[in-house]
């Protein structure tokens, strides 16, 4: 088993089913069991699920073991995975949640845009990352994030955060 | 007489020209959403809720409801000409239509795709005009072991009947459903797994989950692995039907109506099942067999794009009538709906009745609306074919964050965003459904609430559920839905021995 690295795989995906089967159990020993007249409180549906997900991941286990999981779709695309991209990519989306209350929307936003933009052209082999191109990617990021800003802002009033208090940048 | 006189009520508030406006704006983004890979209705409507807070509700469902009927539209242009669906509902056009436009047919499979999405939407419409009151009616004598009975029916047909593996499929509906248990308990108010999160106090959003599934792990999934995968575009012909492609149509476009619109009704989760029958039955009565999988029969494009609309607007019934959602949109329109403090159900006719009555005339007009964005404009559409996907999935994620930082304004959602993409990511290369992780944690707090007042009701007795004729009604379709396809699949597999012995 341990030579098909796509069976190696799925062994990881059940062992994740199955250690969020314990972790559901242990979370559901510190639920009380009140349970009123209807004989099942709060703590029975966590049980149950915690129970049910044990066993899908027991299954995906004896199916790993017998051949691999049943009835697969061949993926998408058999490349390999490009992992400078999706690094690039996960950058500008974890930096947006770290900085969007601090430098505001569009410019938090702006910066998401660049990086994703950079890791997604790159993956596609695209491989110009000169300043130049990274003006144009900000400033095209800069385009859609200002008048959405604008838009959910000032015409909609949701509370998106801003780096000055004027609610226009 | 009455429901006539409601539907001119409906029409009256639908046809305002603010709602006109907000139907309009819903079509034209709905076709785009549907046009546009990496988009669907569901994140469509997911980003946009925040302006719930906002739009009077009404304006706001029309809204929405363009959106998820606009996808439709759009859907089958972009699986024509590409051959990548827009949307699951399109699989199956993707096949015929883009064989058909391969033979330099495009205008035809578009104008039969166009027009029978406006004829199955248009008797889908007239359909629920018609049924929708009566259901709920009926929902009215309804009472919590039922609802539970019908919610464990959408969870089994969701988990077992979709995608290629019951096992899989059941796991994704159990990790909805743990998703479900974050938060507060709905009935003791007890909190449940939050790990002293605050964040987590209210659960996770499904906005939040469907955004994230959708089309963050969409982007993630493009950057990862389909760099180096090119498209190409098929050329486009006259939007035009011969008379021979019109007598070929239309009864492709009732059957296809016929086989949608009872799929939509049921918990059966979504447009797939009524999609790949209507092309199976097409198939099968077609007098040119030759043309399927060839040159492409206008059949396996007329029929099944209809029984896709069809399928649409009938799953408005119990989304209006029972508050069950049976796809993915219709779980995010629950959400908005709860938005404005309304829990859509047999009661919503009588409290919302201008609500419901200006939604159900806002199909008919969207309908009209959408007929002619997509049969004389379709050349806009394509032009957003045009878009290089770097660009168009990095602005994805600015609409991403309006829509999921606009919910709750907390940083933190936007971390759990992106782990949530990832998860879809894993999900999509181990061939996981996704729609049952929605639909687990839309339905699984609303189900267990309802098991556990049924139980009340039984004072502690389980066997509540079968001594009430339509709950043990409901618990035999679920057990035929589980175990009649399994037997099936024995028999066949018993007798293909028997033959080789």
């Amino acid at each position: 088993m341990a030579r098909d690295p796509a069976r190696l795989r799925q062994a990881w995906l059940a062992l994740g089913v199955l250690a969020l089967a314990i972790a559901l159990a242990v979370g559901a020993v510190s639920i009380p069991s009140d349970a009123g007249y209807a004989g099942v409180g709060p703590n029975f549906l966590p049980w149950l699920v915690s129970a049910v997900l044990g066993v899908c991941g027991l299954c995906m286990l004896w199916e790993v073991r017998t051949g691999g999981f049943r009835g697969m779709l061949p993926p998408d695309s058999d490349q390999p995975a490009y992992v400078p991209g999706f690094v690039w990519l996960s950058a500008g989306m974890l930096l947006n949640a770290a900085l969007l209350t601090s430098i505001g929307f569009i410019l938090s936003c702006t910066l998401c845009y660049a990086f994703a933009v950079r890791g997604l052209r790159n993956a596609e082999g695209g491989l110009d990352n000169s300043p130049r191109r990274w003006l144009i990617d900000a400033l095209t990021g800069a385009a859609i994030a200002a008048p959405v800003y604008w838009m959910f802002g000032k015409l909609l009033a949701i509370n998106l955060p801003g780096l000055t208090a004027s609610g226009w940048l | 007489m009455e429901l006539w006189n409601q539907l001119m009520g409906g029409f009256a508030t639908a046809g305002t020209p603010v709602n006109l406006m907000w139907a309009f704006i819903g079509c034209a983004l709905g076709t785009a959403v549907g046009v546009l890979p990496g988009i669907g209705p569901a994140v469509a409507v997911a980003m946009l809720l925040p302006i719930t807070s906002q739009v009077d509700m009404t304006a706001s469902m029309i809204f929405f409801a363009g959106i998820y009927y606009g996808a439709m539209y759009g859907g089958s242009t972009t699986s024509i000409l590409l051959n990548t669906p827009g949307e699951t509902g399109s699989m199956v056009t993707a096949m015929e239509g883009n064989k058909m436009a391969k033979n330099g047919r495009a205008g035809a499979a578009l104008a039969t795709a166009a027009i029978g999405s406006f004829v199955a939407g248009t008797i889908a419409t007239i359909l629920v005009t018609l049924f929708a009151p009566v259901m709920a009616n009926f929902a009215v004598t309804l009472g919590p072991p039922e609802y539970f009975c019908l919610m464990l029916l959408a969870f089994t047909t969701v988990s077992s009947v979709l995608g290629k593996s019951t096992l899989r499929g059941l796991t994704a509906l159990f990790v909805g459903l743990a998703a479900g248990l974050i938060g507060m308990d709905q009935i003791t108010g007890q909190v449940r797994y939050t790990g002293g999160v605050t964040e987590l106090m209210d659960g996770i959003e499904i906005v939040l989950v469907a955004v994230g599934l959708f089309a963050v792990a969409e982007a993630l999934h493009a950057v990862l692995f389909e760099g180096s995968t090119k498209e190409s575009q098929n050329p486009m012909s006259q939007v035009h039907m011969s008379r021979g492609e019109w007598r070929r149509s239309w009864p492709a476009w009732l059957r296809g109506t016929l086989l949608g619109f009872p799929f939509g009704t049921i918990p059966a989760g979504g447009t797939e099942i009524p999609t790949y029958l209507s092309y199976g039955l097409e198939r099968k009565l077609s007098k040119h067999p030759e043309e399927f999988g060839t040159t492409g029969a206008i059949e396996g494009v007329a029929g099944p794009e209809a029984a896709n609309n069809a399928a649409v607007t009938g799953t408005l019934v119990p989304l209006l009538t029972l508050g069950i959602p049976t796809s993915t949109t219709a779980a995010i329109l629950l959400g908005a709906f709860q938005n404005y403090g309304i829990q859509p159900g047999p009661q919503l006719f009588e409290t919302s009745s201008t609500l419901v009555w200006a939604l159900i005339a806002s199909l008919y007009i969207g309908n009209v609306m959408l007929l002619i964005l997509n049969l004389p404009m379709v050349g806009l559409w394509v032009k957003l074919l045009k878009i290089p996907k770097p660009q168009l999935y990095a602005g994805i994620l600015i609409f991403a964050t309006v829509g999921v930082y606009g919910m709750r304004q907390s940083s933190f959602d936007l971390v759990l965003l992106y782990g949530i993409g990832v998860l879809g990511v894993v999900m999509r290369r181990f061939d996981v459904p996704t729609a049952p992780v929605i639909v687990g944690m839309i339905l699984g707090p609303l189900a267990e609430a309802q098991m556990r007042n049924a139980l009340s009701i039984g004072e502690g007795r389980w066997s509540i559920f079968v001594e009430r004729p339509m709950s043990l009604t409901l618990l035999g379709v679920v057990l035929t839905v589980l175990l009649v396809p399994r037997l099936l699949a024995h028999l066949e597999k018993k007798r293909g021995k028997s033959i080789y012995s």
